[in-house]
């Protein structure tokens, strides 16, 4: 009986990472905006991974197995953030057309992002 | 894990979830090829490493082979500074492209 109890729980994390990843990968089809695509993709590195791994996790068991898997989360945690930052930037800098998509508060600033800092 | 019809059932939600994943990665290919910016080819670089990583950590379990967490690690920790580098590199390009046309307009005006 506890087998079919952990098999669902495992399942049902399973199932709702499917639908999130599914639902980040169709976001970046459907955003029109480049920085609204990155939050789109954003969504796979953080709860996309977590579900999938959390029903793996629960599959496991309490082994080594499952601690390696929930480091290789923690680490994906600590640096998306900074992967989403640094090609943000990348956009600022090479998007032409970034003033008719948004509107810019600080041109002084986005124009130095485009030299370089002196 | 003595349930063999347990095991069956693993099996399968465990293969339905290998094909989706599968299906998800070429539509990121898609996302590579037809992305107007370079922006736009890192994010699904980036989408499709993390994609990668799910694949190899569910083969941890149907497979049966511990040592492939192992390779998880090391691969998210690679696709991660591939995209790290890619960034840096791509945004010194467009930095030395708006420099030159500073100039070049510096000279002209």
């Amino acid at each position: 009986m506890l087998e079919w109890i952990r098999f669902a729980a495992s399942a049902v994390l399973t199932l709702l990472g499917l639908f999130v990843l599914i639902t980040g990968v169709l976001g970046t089809f459907r955003f029109r905006q480049a920085l609204n695509r990155i939050h789109a993709a954003a969504l796979l590195d953080t709860v996309g991974i977590l579900c999938m791994f959390g029903g793996l996790i629960v599959a496991l068991g309490f082994t080594l197995t499952s601690l390696k898997l929930l480091i290789v989360v923690l680490f994906l945690w600590l640096t998306s953030p900074v992967s989403s930052h640094l090609i943000g930037e990348l956009v600022v800098v090479s998007h032409d057309g970034l003033a008719r998509e948004i509107n810019i508060d600080d041109p002084e600033a986005v124009q130095q992002l485009k030299e370089g800092h002196k | 894990m003595s349930d063999p019809a347990v095991l069956t059932a693993y099996h399968y939600l465990y293969a339905g979830a290998l094909i989706i994943v599968g299906l998800l990665l070429l539509v990121c290919l898609i996302r590579t090829i037809r992305g107007p910016l370079t922006a736009d080819r890192i994010i699904s670089v980036n989408m499709t490493g993390t994609l990668t990583v799910i694949i190899i950590a569910i083969l941890t379990y149907t497979m049966d082979e511990a040592y492939l967490t192992d390779v998880a690690m090391i691969y998210t920790m690679l696709s991660f500074l591939a995209v790290v580098l890619l960034t840096k590199i791509y945004v010194g390009i467009y930095r030395g492209k708006h420099q030159k046309k500073a100039k070049e307009d510096g000279a002209n005006a």
